[in-house]
């Protein structure tokens, strides 16, 4: 579904990743863990072609390709971000649209479908993230946990087919960030669902409980991919994050 | 002893021309642009005229020293009573009004005025024929002046009079066809309307609205005024004068009547001489309720500047902004000298330019095609301040897309949305709730700054002020009317422009609402 392969980006002097290469299944569950500055929403974001690298190449489902330091064609870019979404630490809601129409916004100005069509299907997601009574709420009237779980809903309204977690509770207290991983928890127990996460976070815990693959970053390196059983065993490569 | 007598004459030496210096001046008002030949600059920059001569003349008989001092035509008695100056000397008509606010002096002219017409003109062919147009001619007339008052009175509604500060600015806009036609007065049509100066006008009919020019003074200046009475009654009586206004072209049989009134008690002989040979007699002063109709109108043009206008100027100013944040950079450097020109710039200029240049440069050989570009005036005065605020609105509308976080964009792009889409359904959406009390205020700065438009013939609110000011007993209640009617204008566009703020918000306060 996503193949990241020998990824290179760097910051002016300042080199990010070095080499990254990781591979993710189609309705897969994959955390990215590592320490503070190893990269990991930084690859997350070239995924979906917000920041430009230098060498590698991402590919995503058979026919879309990123290539490192040649700019992209925008129908390229477009299909990418279609198919791959995204939510983010911040959350970004639109601050002037209701949560009702955050939700629909994907799908009514990206994809071009009728209100009436968006607007059953925004429903039901907001329903399924818990939020069925906050459909005209705007974002400053919402927790950030609520306003996160619109955000999740959001991402799912363009049906794509993986969705990029860049560290969605970090910015969250322990309690509303509970709420937000319940909804995680939900969409990666969902079988019929068939919708890959790449998840980068600092909640290890979740990360044992979700994640069908862990992948280490160090040094601007994927230094190991595999189970989280694997990962997090005494002396294994993420045993020092715990 | 030798160096005390050098000391001695050096000091001498020093004092004498201080002691000249000590001479008290005799600061004399006057306006120099287009103001030959009463007051203007020979090619070596110079001052000459026949009011300048005529000053030197009075400081030389009250053993002043005469000092010219420059200002606006209409606004030298406002410096009068000021206390900047010590006489008005330009042209000055008398009239019973302006005598009770600042009294005159004995006539030093008989004025009358003149009629002048493009040498084609079809329809005019005497003073007469003005009020027989079945669609009323546009006529010239410098702001405040005896001419306007003298059509006002005789012709009312039946000519359309158009206002300028300056005769020559008339005279350019009667020959270039903007304005039918223009009445000024006797000397200055003798001085410009020749085959040299203005080949394509001429005057017409026989002179009307005669009256005297006279030098205004301060109430309390009595002594002065007294001194100046006698300088003049002696200028006449001597011939001083009639050399003069020969010297000029001035002299015509009219001004012997200086000679006799010149023995009359003044100023109550000037009323002797109030009808001319139409019978016509000039009218009471306007009152405000008089002019309310005008007033009303001027505001309904004051809005409708401000109104036509800054649509435009907010439709530019949003592609220049867009252009700037999101365009590459051949656009965004057009844009930014676009913006720094026009905002760098005056608007009084700009309006000047977008006005008066076409017509001035298509009279250069190979430039007639510029006369295509002659704008009607309205159509000047709204795309000039549609421009100038183009620029402005542009640098709101910047700070307020700069001001909406990075990652809405990012947010909108990662769904899906091209960066069109984007721009139109997030991003815009919240520049504009940012930039709304930056533009509300410029809205209401464009309702003040309409007032340049009386510079290209609008009398808007300010132009109907400047036009009627010259009439002391309506100056303070036109000027609170005008000062309320603008007021009127912004304050409740303030008002509207919270309430959606307030509407808009994208705080919790304003989004409980």
């Amino acid at each position: 579904m996503i193949r990241v392969t020998n990824l290179v980006k760097a910051h002016g002097q300042t080199s990010i990743l070095n080499g990254a290469t990781l591979e993710v299944a189609k309705g897969q569950v994959a955390a990215l863990v590592g320490p503070s500055g190893s990269g990991k929403s930084t690859l997350l974001r070239c995924v979906n072609g917000l920041e430009a690298f230098q060498e590698g190449e991402i590919a995503v489902g058979d026919s879309l390709k990123l290539t490192g330091g040649s700019a992209p064609p925008k129908a390229t870019l477009l299909a990418l971000r279609r198919t791959v979404g995204m939510v983010f630490q911040q959350f970004n809601l639109f601050p002037h649209m209701t949560a009702l129409k955050n939700v629909m916004s994907g799908p009514v100005h990206a994809l071009g479908k009728p209100e009436a069509e968006a607007e059953t299907t925004a429903k039901a997601l907001l329903a399924r993230v818990g939020l069925a009574d906050k459909h005209d709420a705007k974002p400053a009237q919402l927790s950030g946990g609520q306003q996160q779980r619109v955000a999740i809903a959001r991402a799912l309204a363009v049906n794509p087919a993986a969705i990029l977690f860049d560290e969605p509770t970090s910015a969250l207290d322990p309690k509303m960030s509970a709420e937000v991983m319940r909804v995680i928890d939900d969409l990666a127990d969902d079988a019929a669902l068939q919708v890959a996460m790449v998840i980068v976070t600092h909640d290890l815990a979740a990360v044992r409980r979700i994640a069908d693959v862990v992948h280490v970053l160090g040094s601007g390196k994927v230094k190991f991919s595999g189970p989280p059983d694997e990962a997090f065993a005494p002396n294994g490569p993420a045993a020092d994050l715990l | 002893m030798n160096a005390r007598w050098l000391f001695a004459a050096l000091v001498l030496a020093l004092a004498a021309p201080v002691g000249a210096q000590e001479k008290p001046l005799l600061r004399w008002g006057g306006d120099k642009n287009g103001g030959a030949p009463y007051i203007f600059e020979t090619a070596d920059g110079k001052a000459t005229g026949f009011e300048v001569e005529f000053a030197e003349y009075l400081a030389r008989e009250l053993g002043r020293t005469p000092q010219f001092v420059q200002n606006n035509w209409d606004n030298l008695p406002d410096l009068l009573k000021r206390g900047d100056i010590d006489v008005v000397l330009n042209g000055y008509e008398f009239t019973k009004e302006r005598h009770d606010d600042t009294p005159s002096t004995v006539p030093y002219y008989v004025y009358s005025l003149r009629l002048i017409a493009r040498q084609n003109e079809p329809d005019i062919f005497s003073w007469s024929d003005l009020g027989r147009q079945n669609e009323p001619k546009k006529v010239g007339v410098l702001r405040g002046s005896a001419s306007q008052r003298y059509l006002e009175g005789r012709f009312g509604n039946k000519v359309r009079l158009e206002g300028s500060e300056t005769v020559t600015e008339m005279l350019d806009l009667v020959q270039a066809g903007q304005v039918d036609l223009t009445v000024q007065d006797a000397p200055a049509a003798a001085y410009y309307v020749t085959p040299e100066r203005y080949p394509g006008l001429k005057v017409v009919d026989e002179p009307a609205g005669y009256g005297y020019y006279v030098l205004l003074t301060r109430p309390d200046d009595a002594e002065l005024r007294e001194k100046l009475n006698t300088a003049i009654r002696k200028a006449v009586a001597s011939g001083w004068l009639k050399q003069l206004y020969q010297k000029y072209g001035l002299w015509n049989p009219a001004q012997q009547r200086l000679s006799y009134l010149a023995g009359q008690p003044w100023p109550d002989a000037a009323a002797e001489f109030a009808t001319d040979e139409a019978g016509y007699a000039p009218p009471a002063p306007p009152t405000l309720s008089g002019i309310l109709d005008k007033l009303f109108v001027a505001a309904g043009y004051t809005i409708l500047l401000a109104v036509a206008s800054f649509p435009i100027a907010m439709f530019i100013g949003l592609v220049v902004a867009l252009g700037r944040v999101y365009g590459p950079w051949p656009v965004r450097v057009l844009f930014t000298a676009y913006v720094e020109v026009l905002r760098g710039t005056p608007l009084l200029l700009q309006l000047f330019v977008i006005f008066y240049l076409p017509s001035q440069l298509s009279k250069i050989d190979g430039w007639e095609w510029m006369s295509a570009l002659t704008l009607h005036k309205w159509a000047a005065a709204i795309i000039g301040l549609a421009l100038n605020y183009s620029a402005n609105e542009a640098e709101n509308y910047r700070a307020g897309l700069m001001a909406v976080p990075k990652g809405q964009m990012e947010a909108a792009l990662a769904l899906g949305f091209t960066k069109w889409a984007a721009l139109r359904y997030v991003i815009l959406p919240q520049a504009v709730r940012i930039v709304i009390p930056p533009v509300t205020n410029d809205f209401i700065a464009l309702f003040k700054d309409t007032a340049v438009c009386s510079t290209v013939m609008i009398v808007e609110l300010t132009g109907l002020y400047y036009a009627y000011k010259v009439y002391p007993n309506l100056v303070l209640e036109l000027a609170l009317a005008v000062g309320l009617l603008y007021l009127l204008m912004s304050y409740p566009t303030a008002v509207l422009a919270r309430w959606f703020e307030r509407r808009l918000a994208l705080t919790k306060e304003g989004g409980a609402r």
